[in-house]
């Protein structure tokens, strides 16, 4: 893999991007809900309403069981409850955003004839594939990354004190980190493998969504509570993920069929 | 240079590309030429490595064209494919820089500055290329297929789409190449482009039908017509004509008969129409345009195969 070709191609798939906002609406869409919706939810609708989060017994009891944090007040740890369940659209936000570029780049390049020259070139189907999952990864984490920075200093403004400390662990960083970017890596794997079979995007979509579906509830039971690993288990979780990216790559390299995609898709 | 050897594709059951053995010199510009469905874009895709061959073999100097060897030969292979193929979102400049990036060009802006002058577009560069002509286009694309200066350049109809004016400043610079050693293939509808341009000129229909140069393929189909041009009235010259082929007549003042055995009728036929007083200015055999023998060929192949 040469390294200047697979820049040119990285930075190709970004200016591509940029020139398309409307493919990175939707997850604008859902990083600006993500930043107001618990906002209006836990802080909003109770100083409007005066009541107090902390009165319901029934929340309560589901905060408490999300995570032991006895210094936080009644109110402060609904609060932590809600807004750590939001945190888990900005998890899924890279997934889903890239998703919808990766499904469409092999198919994309193919429907707009785009493809025959490069593949004239020198240029290798690893450094196609990888410039193809790097682009889309990129932006969608950049939007993420942006759109989890600005909701922690939301919450360390606007929120009852200590609920930002308690949310800061190793684990939401782990989480937030690596665990969530390396699944994005392996569902955009798998969507490119699928969007470079299938000769239509939606189709792509569809068979990727399948992909990401039991890695997103594994991200939802962490957040939940529901399966609770370790930090170190966690991090073992990544690089086992990264493990498996490696092997998809591997996979799409063996599975892209240049001649099929130039002589059969129409 | 660029050698096919017994090129063959199958798709399905039907072998597109049928036996095909020939190669482009340097200095050297072939024309491929065959109807639609034909194999020439097979034939050029095979050349580039991008459909393998179900049989046969590509060397290009000298080396196996293979899945291993392909990345680095097609470092010398400039491919202009049938549709432009530019990123719409991108500009010109964008377009040019990513390519000649991706063949590690030194001092990439300079080279794309001069690929943006050769082909009268640098005030373009800023352009998306979603805005441009069809023409300017196809420019934008050869300009692509030029950067990297390689040693054989596949073109896939290069002057479709083109003005008068730019399809005569692409075969210049298609001659400049050519000057400068490099073997070019160009695929084409346009028999008088191949005609003026071509050294040689291969005709397919799945297989190779000819490959000679144009000269030698339009001697080939001799259609044993004789044009005689007197000084005066050609009605003298014309009895005479009558006794080798009754059915001899004038056309645009020339006497026209046709000899079924040219060399060896045509000493006589002087001998007589001098005898008989006519002032001969010019005997010579009607050499068919390179259209003729195309569709000669062509037609030809189309009936042995019904």
């Amino acid at each position: 893999m040469t390294r200047g070709r697979l820049r040119a191609l990285f930075r190709k798939e970004l200016l591509d991007v940029a020139r398309n906002p409307a493919a990175l609406l939707p997850v604008f869409i859902i990083a600006l809900v993500a930043l107001v919706l618990p906002f209006v939810i836990a802080l909003l609708l109770p100083a409007m309403t005066g009541q107090h989060l902390g009165d319901d017994r029934d929340l309560l009891r589901v905060s408490m069981a999300a995570g032991a944090h006895g210094d936080l007040s009644a109110d402060a740890l609904v609060q932590y409850f809600l807004f750590q369940q939001f945190l888990m659209v900005f998890l899924l936000m890279p997934i889903t955003g890239a998703m919808a570029l990766a499904a469409h780049a092999i198919i994309g390049e193919k429907q707009a004839r785009t493809l025959e020259p490069l593949l004239a070139t020198p240029v290798t189907t690893a450094e196609l594939l990888v410039a193809k999952v790097l682009g889309a990864l990129a932006p969608t984490l950049a939007i993420s990354a942006a759109g989890a920075l600005l909701y922690f200093v939301a919450i360390g403004m606007l929120a009852d004190p200590g609920v930002l400390r308690a949310m800061m662990t190793l684990r939401t960083w782990i989480l937030l980190g690596f665990i969530a970017p390396a699944v994005a890596l392996v569902s955009l794997q798998a969507a490119l493998v699928v969007s470079s079979r299938v000769n239509d995007a939606r189709t792509a979509q569809q068979f990727g969504a399948l992909v990401i579906v039991p890695l997103t509830i594994l991200l939802v039971a962490q957040f939940s509570g529901t399966l609770w690993l370790s930090s170190a288990t966690l991090a073992l979780a990544g690089v086992g993920l990264i493990a498996v990216w490696v092997l998809l790559m591997l996979a799409s390299v063996s599975l892209f069929d240049r001649e099929a995609i130039l002589t059969r898709w129409k | 240079m660029i050698v096919a050897t017994g090129l063959t594709r199958v798709f399905g059951s039907r072998a597109v590309v049928d036996h095909v053995t020939f190669d482009v010199r340097r200095s050297e510009i072939v024309a491929l030429l065959g109807p639609n469905g034909a194999g020439k874009t097979t034939t050029m895709r095979m050349l580039a490595g991008l459909v393998a061959p179900t049989s046969g073999s590509v060397a290009i100097d000298g080396v196996a064209l293979t899945r291993g060897t392909g990345s680095a030969l097609r470092a010398r292979i400039g491919f202009l494919t049938e549709a432009p193929g530019l990123w719409d979102r991108l500009t010109v400049r964008e377009n040019l820089r990513t390519y000649a990036n991706i063949y590690s060009l030194a001092n990439p802006e300079r080279v794309i500055d001069r690929a943006l002058d050769t082909f009268g577009i640098r005030d373009r560069a800023a352009t998306r290329t979603a805005e441009l002509s069809k023409g300017t286009r196809q420019k934008v694309a050869l300009a692509r297929a030029l950067l990297h200066e390689p040693a054989i350049l596949l073109l896939d109809e290069p002057t479709s789409g083109l003005d008068p004016e730019v399809t005569r400043s692409v075969r210049q610079l298609l001659e400049d190449r050519r000057s400068a050693g490099c073997a070019i293939l160009v695929s084409t509808h346009n028999l008088d482009e191949a005609e003026r341009l071509a050294d040689r000129v291969a005709v397919l229909d799945g297989r190779l039908l000819a490959l000679d140069r144009p000269a030698v393929l339009r001697q080939r189909l001799r259609t044993g017509r004789v044009i005689v041009r007197v000084a005066g009235e050609p009605a003298a010259a014309l009895a005479v004509a009558r006794g080798f082929d009754p059915k001899a007549s004038v056309e645009l003042g020339s006497v026209v008969l046709a000899l079924p055995h040219a060399e060896r009728d045509t000493p006589g036929l002087v001998r007589a129409l001098v005898a008989a007083g006519a002032e001969v200015v010019e005997v010579r055999a009607e050499i068919p345009a390179l259209e003729d023998v195309y569709l000669h060929l062509v037609g030809d192949a189309g009936a042995k195969a019904s």
